[in-house]
């Protein structure tokens, strides 16, 4: 009975210590929480571990306030070397955040890495705010200082670390019937500490950037900082609408979008013809040529069709070079900056690249079919195209459908490169994507906020469309297709 | 003997669908077909024909725009101009590095993963395989991601190249799916043997999950060779640390940069070069490497696709 209640009373404080070391850790690399920023001119992308490893990212923009001696050198000297202390601090805390998914023997041992851990954090934070003394001291207007949100973040943190290893050292200390002999852990949080470094990675890297949506609420452009002042709500949904030229844009973006991939939609039993027709070839070593040299230009990049393009139709390409010299025809033609039928020449650079190898899946289920399916029709009198007809396409049919249900969850997602790389001033009306417009206005022009909707409404329809998607498919054949 | 290999030929044949017997019809059919296939097979490998007669022909020809169908006047002049051409040997180094380290990387972070995620004594397994699964299916949008990175200082930053690629659903996956078919008996004798999580890994799964390993390594290095989108947003500042696609697109839309650089870059007399020949010879190095390489890997390419499939 005691037993348990001491279990439940250290399992709060334990829960409480590895939340507080996971969020150190994870404030490590995150600049708006670095602790370090001890004036507004250290750039806010550095975060604390860039000011432990890179001096030259860290005096990136006080260049010109150290060589006139506005500050000093050494005080960027102690900053550094004070976050590398408190980097030093938060290791150790992580080392005892692992070691606390152990045993009680382990977990009583392990406490004692955030204790010290957390006293060198506390040294780092104190190092810091000498730092900060000094640029206070310096008193010069052009480097103002600076208490970072990520100070006092780093100081909870601390205290809240240094208190809940106390916890547990005295919890599970002041009882000498530490059962286990040897330290140990569970087989299940041991598996589970090595896959975390994957989950972080996965969490950083995609769920991470969902937090940049609330972008879509401000008025921001690169560089400034997020505060409530620029807070504006749902303007930029509205002004989406609202704003005449904007609508048009949309309104022309989204229907090249959906034409080129309705084009592709139309056209994705191609793969399965081309498929079916290589494979009424007898000779072995045709088929093999013919697939080799089909899937080639499915594995180079779209800059490089753009450099065959280039080759091929502008003015000096081969095009222009035959007519002039094989056929003696004058010709000089750009074929490249004619803005005419663009989405039937996006779709038929995509098919150049693409037919060959979108046949490949099809080629091998033709060759997984069962012979019995063809001789039972050849006894039935069928012919070639009767056998075609009547057993390989409706055996062919589930991967159609699987394939076709996801082009059309992805109609929104043409991709960006083949479209970037193709625009140029005279095509682009006819040319610009969701993708790309997303990417002109965002990164190109620097609206963020604008193409922050716009990607943020592009994603939850994509993933709609997908559920959706993903519902007929299980109505239909009893199979999801994710 | 020799009829009953006819006879399974014969049988491979139907099964394939294909009648021996034939009708004028059936014969027109097999012309056109046959047709079909050498002219789109023409049109799949022309381009790159055409780029490389042009890039090893007399480049004064190549000017007036002589070369159409045969190189004239052969050299390989070109191609060692090339390393005149200084921002172009550093696009190189950059590719070939991310390609061997980003690659290698996610090889081994795929099949590490792949290998906890068979392992259901792990704590909350299937919620966290969900959370990697999911990623798949959505993202944030282009900007948000980039604002990211540049939260994360991964932008004009080498190993903003390498991380984010580390870990792949898709490639955890596949790895998984590969794993759980190998017997289990395997990994219990080393564990009766008193082998360790990650002796087991390194000794058993590792070196028998090969033919699937080498399948995202192939997939895995294409996409790294091919990388354009993240070398044009992340590095636009550091023209240093941009990749070979990211340079070849940067020269095909401003030829003058390119002349920039070729007259910087000494020896050769801008007679012999010109920004048009040095585009098709960049072109050509950037084709090369997976020409090369496409010929031996087409195998793990096709099997990459219907593993893709199996998994739907």
């Amino acid at each position: 009975m005691t037993q348990t209640k001491a279990k439940t009373r250290g399992g709060i404080m334990v829960i409480l210590h590895r939340v507080a070391i996971l969020f150190t850790c994870a404030a490590v690399f995150y600049p708006g929480f670095n602790p370090g920023r001890i004036t507004t001119e250290i750039s806010r992308y550095t975060s604390l571990l860039t000011s432990c490893i890179s001096y030259k990212s860290l005096v990136g923009n006080i260049g010109r306030a150290l060589s006139r001696g506005w500050v000093q050198a050494s005080t960027f000297r102690l900053l550094m070397a004070a976050s590398a202390v408190l980097l030093i601090g938060i290791i150790l805390a992580a080392i005892g955040g692992c070691m606390s998914v152990g045993n009680d023997r382990m977990r009583f041992y392990g406490a004692r890495f955030p204790l010290i851990g957390s006293v060198v954090m506390a040294v780092g934070l104190v190092l810091i705010n000498v730092a900060h003394g000094q640029i206070v001291a310096a008193g010069n207007d052009r480097v103002p200082p600076n208490v970072s949100m990520g100070f006092y973040l780093f100081i909870v943190l601390t205290v809240l670390i240094f208190l809940t290893s106390l916890a547990i050292l005295f919890l599970n200390g002041k009882k000498e019937d530490l059962s286990e002999s040897k330290m140990g852990m569970k087989e299940e949080y041991h598996l589970f500490l090595l896959f975390l470094p994957i989950l972080a990675l996965a969490f950083v890297f995609s769920y991470l950037p969902l937090w940049g949506w609330r972008y879509a609420f401000f008025d921001y452009s690169a560089g400034q900082e997020l505060s409530m002042e620029n807070f504006v709500g749902f303007k930029w949904f509205t002004y989406l609408f609202q704003n005449s030229a904007t609508r048009a844009d949309l309104v022309r973006v989204i229907k090249n979008t959906l034409a080129m991939s309705g084009i592709g939609i139309v056209t994705s039993w191609l793969p399965m013809v081309f498929a079916i027709l290589l494979t009424q070839i007898n000779s072995k070593r045709f088929r093999r040529t013919v697939q080799t040299f089909t899937t080639v230009p499915n594995f180079l990049g779209w800059v490089i069709v753009y450099a065959v393009a280039l080759a091929i139709f502008s003015t000096d390409g081969f095009i222009n070079n035959f007519l002039n010299n094989i056929l003696h025809i004058k010709a000089g033609t750009n074929y490249l900056m004619d803005n005419s039928h663009m989405w039937i020449k996006m779709w038929l650079w995509g098919t150049w690249k693409g037919l060959g190898w979108s046949a490949i899946i099809y080629i091998s289920s033709i060759s997984g079919i069962d012979p019995m399916l063809y001789e039972a029709a050849t006894i039935d009198g069928a012919g070639r195209f009767g056998k075609i007809w009547n057993v390989t396409i409706p055996q062919l049919m589930p991967t159609f459908f699987v394939l076709l249900l996801m082009s059309i969850a992805g109609i929104l997602s043409n991709g960006l490169d083949q479209y970037l790389v193709f625009e140029n001033a005279m095509n682009h009306d006819a040319i610009e994507v969701l993708d790309l417009y997303v990417y002109n206005i965002g990164i190109s022009n620097g609206l963020i906020p604008m193409s922050t909707v716009v990607g943020m409404a592009k994603s939850l329809i994509s993933v709609t469309l997908l559920f959706s998607a993903n519902q007929v498919s299980k109505s239909l054949r009893g199979e999801s297709i994710i | 003997m020799a009829e009953n290999v006819k006879k399974i030929a014969h049988a491979r044949h139907t099964a394939m669908g294909i009648e021996y017997k034939r009708s004028p019809m059936d014969r027109v059919f097999m012309v056109l077909n046959v047709t079909f296939f050498i002219l789109f097979t023409i049109l799949c490998i022309f381009p790159f024909y055409y780029l490389f007669i042009n890039t090893i022909s007399d480049n004064d020809l190549v000017n007036r725009g002589v070369i159409t169908l045969l190189p004239q006047g052969i050299h390989i002049q070109n191609y060692i101009a090339l390393k005149n051409v200084s921002d172009f040997g550093q696009s190189v180094f950059i590719s070939v590095t991310r390609t061997i380290l980003g690659t290698a990387v996610m090889v081994l972070a795929s099949a590490f993963a792949g290998y906890l995620t068979t392992k259901k004594e792990m704590w909350r397994r299937s919620l966290w395989y969900r959370l990697l699964v999911i990623t798949m299916y959505f993202n944030a949008g282009l900007v948000p991601w980039y604002l990211n990175m540049l939260g994360l200082g991964l932008t004009d930053n080498y190993l903003g190249y390498i991380i984010p690629g580390i870990v792949q659903p898709y490639n955890i996956i596949l790895v998984k799916t590969y794993i759980e078919s190998i017997p289990s008996e395997l990994e219990e004798s080393a564990r009766i043997d008193g082998a360790s999580n990650m002796q087991v890994f390194s000794r058993i799964i590792l070196p028998l999950s090969k033919p699937i390993l080498a399948t995202i390594a192939v997939f895995g290095a294409v996409g790294n060779w091919n990388s354009f989108q993240d070398s044009l947003i992340l590095m636009a500042n550091t023209p240093a640390l941009y990749t070979l696609q990211h340079r070849l697109y940067v020269y095909l839309n401003s030829s003058s940069n390119l002349a920039n650089v070729m007259q910087s870059g000494g020896n050769v007399s801008a007679a012999m070069l010109n920004t048009k020949v040095i585009q098709y010879t960049i072109s050509m190095v950037t084709i090369i490497p997976i020409m090369f390489v496409y010929p031996f890997m087409q195998q793990y390419f096709e099997e990459g696709i219907m593993l893709g499939a199996v998994k739907g």
